[in-house]
């Protein structure tokens, strides 16, 4: 009997001794509460970084206010919430109210959350749309009608296109998704875009939606349709996207990956401020993207505020984004955000 | 004249290397005998571990994984038609269009995989009839949306008569023949399992007698020819065949405790692993499927039965007595399944009371959201089922889902790797018995060559 068990015990010791599994990297959490406010657009990813967050850390709560970025960077410079979502840089003047809000120094930047801004299209027969820049730009603003259109089947030859009429859809209320897409559209094909940036619509006509999944709704039943809209929105609606054209002539898909080498491109400036080359993207890069950053102040950010960032930016929070339907930052900019929080205090 | 043993010297000397030869031929024999046998019941066994490893239990798990992927997908649809054409839960909307369309590719999948599982031809007429039942239900929610899209915008909880006609119909498809035909797969699968195991046990029974009766043989073999060498030539000890016999008695033990081990360690895998993740499996598709009664119960405009199907459902996940059917009274075959995991002792039992509380966690906020709803204040009901603040249904429902997953997972770990152990105990075992037998068959002519030679 003792012999058995020795038998036994050695082969348990010789077999059954597995290498431990990777532990999923742990959340420092913090105790107490946090809020923030502001763009829509990152909305589902900072709600899954919530969820995670909250989870993981039971003593901790965190609210965020989907508001929109302008009145979420209003409410922030006027001393609400720890940080507020924005898809746009702050100017001059914003930037000494922040300095004043924040007390001891100017507010930081933090890129956390990018993604790819799809063009969607309802076109009949036609799956795989190749565009060129200044063929998106002849569309958008009107100047190409039809399908079949020169412009575009240069853009795809050997495949026969409809004589189906264009019918542009776009956000008719003012959204971060527009401003990304008119800078890119100014920076990709200045000569055929003369209507500047913003984020407001420039152009009268098309079909104007209020938010990105009545944008979604209007291309799946308008024939000839194609708009604008997060990749995620485009994803889970089974919509047919566009390839679009980089400056080494070859064209992309709007994957997180591909997305993702476009940032990876981008001029970091010290307060970590992206400058995207919209028109420099090649070799695979997907150049239309979107990104958010949160606005804190760099010296008086509560812990509960630090720690959830942190987590954010780290690479389980980059990877709850991406399965929100956003693309993981690149890891050369992701650890110098997440060095950026940990200097917070 | 001169005797040996009581037998004549010069008769002996004749008849010696006859007997010798024959000893250790039948010895030899023996061998070969124990070296097949033992030789087939390792493979044998090894491919009872393989058919309950790599075919029985991934299709339960299939099976298990259908029934959470269906319960899940009307979850998402609720989501979808509550937040309706409202600029607050678009996000809420997207990531439920998501979550919708990957439980709807989980649910191909595990229908495609149980169908070239092998799965026996009752198993793939129910397969072919869910799927078939599976397009019909996308078709009712399909219409269930654009009926929903046709009207002037919505407030969110708010869903047009049309849509609710089609969604109606869809959940009561899913209730009534989607999640019953998934249970009837379960069913068929778990019965395969349990007739894996059975033969696996029955070839451990044959196996291990094997080993003790063809190694006793060898081992009486041995040891007699031992004998009969030292009495007939007068030596002591032969060393080849104490090898052999030392040999001949390891490998029939070690065989032994190889089966033994091996068992003991599938059976614990079951017990603690298998077992108890396929039922928590069905908890957390239960889970799912109670919560969205939640949100059915706003966008029907408050229709009991979803409030007593709440409470049915909780009653199951907490191992509710209520749960299991009075004397005389049936239970639909989607009812049997919760029952099936409640006698196991629910939540509390198989996920631990961090789960428990969690669930009672939501229970709160559930009775609160029907008591808003209740009061006429939608908007305020709506809010609360979305939203993922601590005590909002949404952010509650993700705590105690996160309680389940770990628990499911650990367990599904436990099994793993005691399959993993087993099939590690198990290697080399085909060929191990040919190589220490054919040792044995090489030791015996050593042993007896030296004696046949002073009768050259």
């Amino acid at each position: 009997m003792r012999l058995r068990a020795a038998a036994v015990a050695t082969l348990l010791l010789v077999t059954g001794c597995d290498a431990p599994t990777e532990p999923e990297e742990p959340i420092a959490c913090a105790t107490g509460s946090a809020t923030g406010q502001g763009s829509s657009a990152q909305t589902n990813a900072v709600n899954a970084w919530i969820k995670a967050y909250q989870i993981a850390c039971p003593d901790s709560s965190i609210e965020y206010n989907s508001t929109g970025s302008g009145a979420g960077v209003r409410a922030f410079l006027s001393g609400t919430g720890d940080f507020a979502g924005t898809d746009t840089a702050l100017g001059a003047a914003d930037e000494q109210r922040a300095a004043a809000r924040c007390g001891t120094g100017p507010a930081m930047y933090l890129p956390l959350v990018i993604g790819p801004i799809a063009l969607a299209h309802n076109v009949a027969g036609i799956e795989d749309l190749r565009l060129s820049p200044p063929t998106i730009a002849k569309i958008f603003s009107g100047k190409v009608t039809a399908w079949n259109d020169k412009a575009i089947t240069g853009d795809n030859p050997g495949t026969a296109l409809p004589a189906t009429k264009i019918r542009v859809v776009h956000r008719s209320d003012g959204s971060g998704t527009t401003a990304n897409f008119l800078r890119y559209l100014t920076a990709a094909a200045p000569s055929d875009w003369p209507h500047g940036a913003g984020s407001e619509w420039p152009l009268p006509g098309g079909l104007g939606q209020r938010g990105s999944h009545r944008v979604t709704d209007a291309i799946a039943r308008t024939d000839g349709a194609i708009g604008y809209v997060e990749s995620s929105y485009a994803r889970v609606t089974d919509l047919a996207v566009v390839q679009v054209g980089t400056s080494d002539g070859s064209f992309a898909r709007p994957t997180g990956h591909d997305a993702a080498r476009t940032i990876a491109s981008a001029r970091v400036s010290d307060d970590l401020r992206l400058d995207i080359d919209h028109a420099a993207a090649a070799g695979g890069a997907y150049p239309i993207v979107q990104v958010t950053y949160e606005l804190v102040c760099r010296n008086t950010i509560p812990e509960t505020a630090r720690s959830f960032l942190i987590y954010a930016a780290s690479e389980a929070g980059q990877a709850a984004a991406e399965r929100a339907g956003y693309a993981a930052l690149p890891e050369t900019l992701r650890n110098r955000v997440a060095q950026a929080i940990a200097g917070l205090r | 004249m001169d005797y040996r043993d009581g037998v004549p010297a010069t008769i002996t000397r004749r008849d010696t290397p006859i007997r010798l030869r024959l000893l250790a031929a039948l010895t030899a024999a023996a061998a070969v005998v124990l070296l097949l046998a033992l030789t087939l019941v390792m493979i044998s066994v090894q491919d009872r571990v393989r058919v309950i490893g790599r075919e029985a239990a991934p299709r339960a798990a299939t099976a298990a994984d259908l029934y959470f992927a269906l319960s899940d997908l009307d979850a998402q649809v609720t989501r979808i038609l509550l937040a309706g054409d409202s600029d607050e839960l678009a996000g809420s909307r997207v990531d439920a269009l998501g979550a919708y369309r990957d439980r709807g590719y989980q649910a191909d999948h595990d229908l495609q995989s149980f169908l070239s599982s092998g799965a026996g031809e009752a198993e793939q007429a129910t397969a072919l009839r869910l799927m078939d039942s599976l397009a019909v239900y996308r078709q009712r929610v399909g219409q269930a949306l654009a009926a929903q899209a046709t009207v002037a915008p919505t407030r969110a909880g708010a869903v047009a008569p049309d849509a609710l006609g089609y969604y109606t119909q869809a959940t009561d498809l899913l209730h009534l023949r989607l999640l019953p035909d998934a249970e009837q797969l379960r069913r068929h699968s778990q019965s395969r399992l349990d007739e894996a195991y059975a033969q696996k046990s029955a070839t451990e029974t044959t196996g291990v007698t094997v080993a003790v009766l063809l190694g006793g043989t060898l081992v009486v073999a041995l040891v007699h020819l031992q004998v009969w060498l030292t009495r007939r030539f007068r030596r002591t000890w032969n060393p080849a065949l104490v090898a052999a016999t030392a040999l001949g008695l390891l490998l029939p033990l070690a065989a032994t405790i190889v089966l033994q081990a091996q068992s003991r360690l599938l059976a614990d895998g079951r017990d603690r692993g298998l077992g108890p993740y396929l039922a928590l499996s069905e908890l957390r598709a239960l889970g799912y499927d109670a919560a969205a009664d939640t949100g059915r119960y706003l966008i029907s405009a408050k229709l009991g039965y979803y409030r007593d199907d709440f409470v049915a459902k909780s009653a199951c996940l907490t191992g509710d007595p209520a749960c299991r059917p009075a004397a005389g009274q049936s239970r639909s075959d989607h009812e049997t399944v919760t029952v099936a995991a409640s006698t196991r002792g629910g939540l509390p039992q198989l996920a631990g009371t961090g789960a428990t509380d969690r669930w009672a966690a939501y229970r709160t906020v559930h009775d609160r959201i029907l008591g808003l709803a209740d009061a006429g204040r939608t908007d305020e009901a709506v809010r609360q089922l979305t939203g993922i603040r601590r005590g909002d249904a949404a952010f509650d429902f993700a705590y105690f889902d996160a309680a389940v997953a770990a628990a499911t997972e650990a367990r599904e770990r436990d099994f793993d790797r005691a399959l993993r152990v087993a099939e590690l105990t198990l290697t080399g075992w085909s060929l191990l018995p040919g190589v220490i037998l054919t040792v044995v068959l090489a030791l015996i002519p050593l042993a007896v060559r030296p004696r046949l030679a002073e009768y050259r």
